[in-house]
């Protein structure tokens, strides 16, 4: 069983999880161009890397920050948002 | 919210000290969250848990467990319950439905059952009996919380109300095989 | 040994010749490069040979031909999707399909057993209505049943679901079948490689060269070629290479898992499918069950598999066929699928001239390998796309006009 660990709830297995995709910064919808945005809306980056991503402790509802490898499927860090990772 | 379990509990005492479940969720609860809430609670006279993820026992009966950074949960004597629920919200604090299923679960067996419906061990709670624990049980999300000395453990659970029947099915079901049941409240340690 | 094994050992002229032509070199250049020797890339080149006469074509497979994906999936053929575009497309594929035995001497293995999506709430038989609906108007034998008709095609039915799930009814689409993965990939390249096409193993794109926004050159593990036309069918490495020519595209990678069971007497014949437990299960000709579920739920390029998928897959398994609960699991694994929002694929074109995408196959792309191939290689020969994949353009994103097939591909088959 995958092992995450919630900086709140501590490390618990993954079924305990729900994934909400890499964190991606939003442009700004009143000056952006629509290619822009539908960049923002639509495309991903796919390949993989080590990237942060949105992460939810479903049984407390604590959302927060994972550094993860997605080749390897290895979660380096994790963090509550707003703190230093 | 009213019981969950339509069988009344029998009044066997050997189930309570083999592994007894009671229905606790008639009792009064009020919940809160919002970065003003620790402050207001205070303000209401209430002790509160220090750490998230910790609970206390109120000296009028009943508890209060802190859930996360900021939400808390109160339970227990209907006049204190009230009286939060009643009480002028300040500014950051924001009322939690509390439409909970919650349980007691008690006896020599106890163990045997929750190993086989939760991926924690419970028995962490013997190294610190304040802890609060919310994970994942039979499938469910819970929170979990251990009261009653270590020689006699009793597990509190609450899990959202409409999961209750099939959470107290499941339970009920595997406490029949391990030759327990239903319990009714006052045969609690 | 016996004397007729030891007579094969040492001939030099074998009366079973291999698949297709191992090649020592690359050429210096070809008039198509086609990334990835899974079934689309290979059913590329064979029509790229037989309608277009185009030949001087090199088929670039990092490792084994069919090793990918192709060899991964639960085979499972059917045309009953949900938008019009989905299901003239399938349709046209389960007709080529019907001949392809015939045509490249090999037998696919090709069974026509039925396909059952079974309904547990109302909204998944209004969803069945509509796809009925549409897949009658296109000519697709298609028809929602009630939980008899179900009980009749399988017996061993629990209908109830172990009483949480009870099944309301089903789309039931005749046409649906199963075939023999790597057979295909095996006759498509043979058919190819007859044809003039080279297919490379063990041959890695590591780069492709674009000059003035267009294609002129693939860098490979073995050396550079020049070519002007790039088919990409790489299935969960699009964005890798999309990478390489600097696209952007919405797709994204979860592993898709599978598992076998033990051997057992033959005793489902339909392929059956449930949108609510997540599970959808046949019986191979070796009296396996074939068994697959959703996505894994979270992005991973890789092919590693997880003992939840398991228990999770077996538990609902379960509750449709309580009497499975001695077999024994024999294998799993994993592919990985290139999801795209609106589970539609990306066919066509793109910014890059001479660069063509054959990607966004996600969970669903076996029984789509024949047409495919041949709307691929009509949009490669004639560099304008095939009147059938008109709906799944990349441009669709940026228009914000989507292909939503989603209620018809949800549960990976
Ligand atoms: C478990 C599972 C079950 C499925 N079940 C079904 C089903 O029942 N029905 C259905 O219709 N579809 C199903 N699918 C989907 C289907 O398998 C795929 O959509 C389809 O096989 C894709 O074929 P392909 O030829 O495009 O890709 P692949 O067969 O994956 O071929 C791509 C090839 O490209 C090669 N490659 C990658 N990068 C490079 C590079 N840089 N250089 C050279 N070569 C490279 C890879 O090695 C690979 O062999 C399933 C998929 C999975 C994983």
């Amino acid at each position: 069983m995958k092992i995450m660990t919630c900086p709140i709830n501590g490390p618990r297995p993954v079924s305990e999880f729900f994934y909400w995709g890499e964190m991606r910064p939003m442009p700004d919808p009143d000056t952006c161009s629509d290619d822009a945005w539908a960049d923002y809306v639509f495309n991903r980056n796919g390949a993989p890397g080590v990237k942060k991503e949105w992460w939810c402790h479903t049984a407390s509802n604590t959302w927060f920050v994972a550094v993860r490898d997605t080749e390897k499927d290895q979660v380096l860090r994790t963090y509550l948002y707003g703190e230093q990772p | 919210m009213n019981a969950v379990t339509s069988a009344r509990p029998v009044s066997d005492v050997a189930h309570a000290t083999c592994l007894g479940i009671a229905d606790l969720s008639a009792r009064a609860r009020a919940g809160a969250k919002g970065p003003g809430t620790a402050a207001w609670l205070a303000g209401l006279g209430l002790p509160l848990p220090a750490r998230p993820n910790s609970w206390l026992a109120l000296p009028e009966g009943g508890l209060i467990a802190r859930l996360g950074n900021t939400e808390y949960l109160i339970e227990g004597n209907a006049a204190l319950v009230e009286s939060v629920l009643r009480a002028p919200r300040a500014a950051g604090v924001y009322p939690v439905l509390r439409q909970d299923a919650a349980f007691a679960l008690c006896g020599s067996r106890v163990n045997e059952l929750l190993l086989q419906v939760c991926n924690v061990d419970f028995r962490c709670l013997a190294a610190d009996p304040a802890l609060v624990l919310l994970t994942s049980m039979a499938g469910v999300g819970v929170t979990v919380l251990r009261s009653g000395d270590i020689a006699n453990p009793v597990f509190r659970l609450w899990c959202d109300g409409t999961y209750g029947h099939y959470l107290a099915t499941t339970l009920l079901e595997i406490a029949g095989e391990l030759g327990g049941g239903g319990i009714a409240p006052d045969l609690l340690p | 040994m016996p004397w007729r094994l030891l007579r094969f050992a040492t001939a030099k002229q074998h009366p079973e010749p291999r698949m297709f032509t191992a090649h020592a070199e690359l050429k210096k250049s070809y008039d198509v490069v086609i990334i990835g020797g899974g079934g689309h890339g290979l059913s590329a080149a064979y029509y790229l040979g037989r309608d277009h006469g185009i030949t001087n074509v090199a088929v670039l497979e990092k490792g084994y031909i069919g090793g990918g994906n192709t060899g991964r999936n639960t085979t499972i053929i059917r045309s009953n999707y949900l938008t019009p575009e989905g299901v003239k497309f399938y349709d046209e594929s389960v007709r080529l399909w019907q001949d392809l035995s015939t045509e490249f001497d090999l037998n696919l293995f090709y069974a026509n057993r039925g396909h059952f999506t079974l309904a547990h709430t109302d909204s998944a038989l209004r969803t069945m209505r509509w796809r009925a609906e549409v897949n009658k108007h296109y000519g697709v034998d298609s028809e929602v049943v009630g939980p008899d008709f179900v009980k009749q095609a399988a017996p061993m039915i629990d209908l109830s679901c172990g009483g949480h799930a009870p099944i309301l009814g089903a789309l039931y689409h005749a046409p649906g079948s199963v075939a023999r993965h790597d057979a295909v990939a095996w006759g498509y390249g043979k058919g190819a490689d007859l044809r003039g096409a080279e297919i490379h193993q063990q041959t890695e794109v590591l780069g492709i060269v674009v000059k003035g926004g267009k294609v002129c050159g693939v860098q490979t593990s073995r050396g550079f070629i020049e070519t002007n036309k790039v088919l990409c069918a790489v299935a969960g490495f699009t964005p890798r290479i999309l990478e390489m020519v600097d696209i952007k595209t919405p797709l994204y990678i979860h592993p898709l898992q599978a598992m076998v069971s033990e051997p057992i007497k033959p005793w489902l014949d339909p392929i059956l499918v449930s949108g609510s437990l997540h599970i959808y299960i046949s019986q191979s000709a070796r009296g396996e069950l074939v068994m697959g579920a959703s996505l894994d739920p979270y992005e991973v390029q890789s092919t590693r598999s997880t003992l939840d998928f398991v228990e999770g897959l077996s538990a609902h398994m379960l509750d449709m066929f309580p009497f499975l609960s001695h077999v024994k699991v024999m294998r799993q694994w994993a592919g990985m699928a290139d999801m795209t929002p609106d589970f539609a694929p990306i066919m066509g074109k793109t910014p890059v001239e001479g660069f063509y995408l054959d990607a966004g196959w996600g969970t669903w792309g076996f029984k789509a390998t024949p047409v495919c191939g041949k709307t691929m290689a009509h949009t490669v020969a004639t560099d304008t796309p095939h009147p059938l994949i008109h709906g799944f353009s990349l441009d669709r994103f940026r228009n914000y006009a989507l292909t939503g097939e989603k209620g018809a591909a949800s549960v990976g088959h």
